[in-house]
């Protein structure tokens, strides 16, 4: 299987004190891998080191993915101040072939002339989310992409996530949330 | 060419972010001779330095919040991990910015240096000029808000601010030369040598600062 995301002895130092050390590990396409631990273990930093954002202390990481990372954050990359359908230009969705099918599930379909500083935190995060759903990367990279969101479109995205490993694409995450995904665990608690 | 829809969708939405410097220009450029003798015969070279300057203040307006809400809302963070090149969205967003702010300042600017010098050919002759330099202008201080990002912009573009000044000292010299009659060409030359090397350089620096405030 192809590795698409290679760490090698990573080790992340902030102000003397030590996130991480020594962490290996190999993520290959159609496999997932879940980043555990407490708050301030350094999932999220970790994760910006695979998207090449954050540059590890020492150690190296290499990503062969071929595309564009599909990449959802703590910051939605969302215009507060454009409607939901301009939000969805910006990111060159709106002619997607999926796009009402994920618009219904979510329930968004009725707000796409609502402006999205108008939306609830969940429904700015499904939106969000739509770039995942619809994405067109062989790398998915999400941080606490469930944080906010109702049961529903948790199992909405437990379901498209292992769709999407079956067609051998690459998905990373950390989620506090225990999710129904296949995929290794990776602990920074015990490291 | 998608970047180039999208910044344009943004800043026609966000219509505060373009009209405010330019109705900031008009409001100094309509004030100036109402605050000054009607009959002055000084009017004509004072205006152009009040031109120069507001023109250097309204841009410094312009570029506020270029980056800040974008690294906000973690768009910046998007942009920065596609595979096309960051300076390139960079450049090409500073390039929309000018267009929609630094292009119709030009024109006002060149259309009140024609109602106050009622000359024609000098209302037309700075047009070029003040096209040249709003951008050079726009590609300073967008510098300057990058470099004080996450610290308020206006820190950031006060401190680049002084090298903007020897730009005004050339404006300074285009003005004495159209109005002697002598050919200003080699001056508008130089502008835009210095504009071809602030559009490929800056991008690319602001880039570099913009990775290391994400970091």
């Amino acid at each position: 299987m192809k590795t698409i995301v290679a760490a090698t002895n990573l080790s992340y130092k902030i102000n003397e004190k030590k996130l991480f050390q020594n962490i290996s590990f190999d993520v290959d396409a159609g496999s997932a891998l879940h980043i555990s631990g407490g708050n301030g273990t350094g999932k999220t930093t970790l994760l910006r080191m695979i998207l090449g954002i954050s540059k590890p202390t020492r150690g190296s990481i290499e990503s062969f993915a071929y595309k564009d990372v599909c990449f959802i954050g703590h910051k939605n990359a969302l215009k507060q101040y454009l409607t939901v359908e301009d939000n969805l230009i910006l990111l060159s969705l709106n002619t997607h072939i999926n796009l009402d099918k994920y618009l219904t599930d979510l329930d968004l379909h009725n707000s796409l002339d609502v402006t999205v500083a108008n939306l609830s935190f969940g429904q700015q995060k499904k939106l969000a989310l739509l770039r995942v759903f619809l994405n067109d990367s062989d790398l998915i990279i999400l941080d606490e992409p469930c944080v906010g969101l109702d049961s529903n479109s948790q199992q909405i995205l437990c379901f498209f996530i292992n769709e999407e490993l079956k067609k051998d694409k690459c998905i990373i995450f950390s989620s506090h949330i225990k999710l129904d995904i296949k995929a290794n665990v990776l602990n920074l608690d015990k490291l | 060419m998608k970047i180039f829809y999208f910044e344009f969708l943004k800043l026609r939405k966000k219509s505060r972010g373009w009209i405010g410097p330019i109705l900031v220009f008009v409001l100094i450029m309509t004030a100036f001779p109402l605050t000054v003798e009607f009959l002055n015969e000084d009017l004509d070279q004072a205006f152009f330095s009040v031109l120069w300057i507001s023109l250097m203040l309204v841009m410094m307006l312009a570029t506020e919040d270029i980056f800040l809400e974008d690294y906000n809302d973690g768009s910046l963070e998007q942009l920065a991990i596609k595979n096309q090149s960051l300076a390139l969205i960079l450049g090409t967003k500073i390039f929309i910015y000018w267009m929609l702010i630094g292009v119709p300042i030009s024109f006002i600017g060149s259309f009140y240096g024609f109602g106050i010098s009622r000359s024609f050919d000098l209302g037309l002759n700075i047009l070029p000029i003040l096209l040249v330099t709003s951008y050079i202008f726009l590609n300073v201080f967008s510098f300057g808000n990058a470099l004080s990002l996450t610290k308020g912009s206006v820190l950031g573009t006060l401190i680049t601010m002084p090298l903007v000044l020897p730009l005004l000292v050339v404006l300074g010299k285009v003005v004495i030369t159209i109005n002697i009659g002598l050919n200003y060409f080699g001056f508008l030359v130089l502008l835009l040598g210095i504009l071809s090397i602030i559009i490929v350089v800056i991008p690319l620096i602001i880039s570099f600062i913009i990775r290391a405030h994400l970091e």
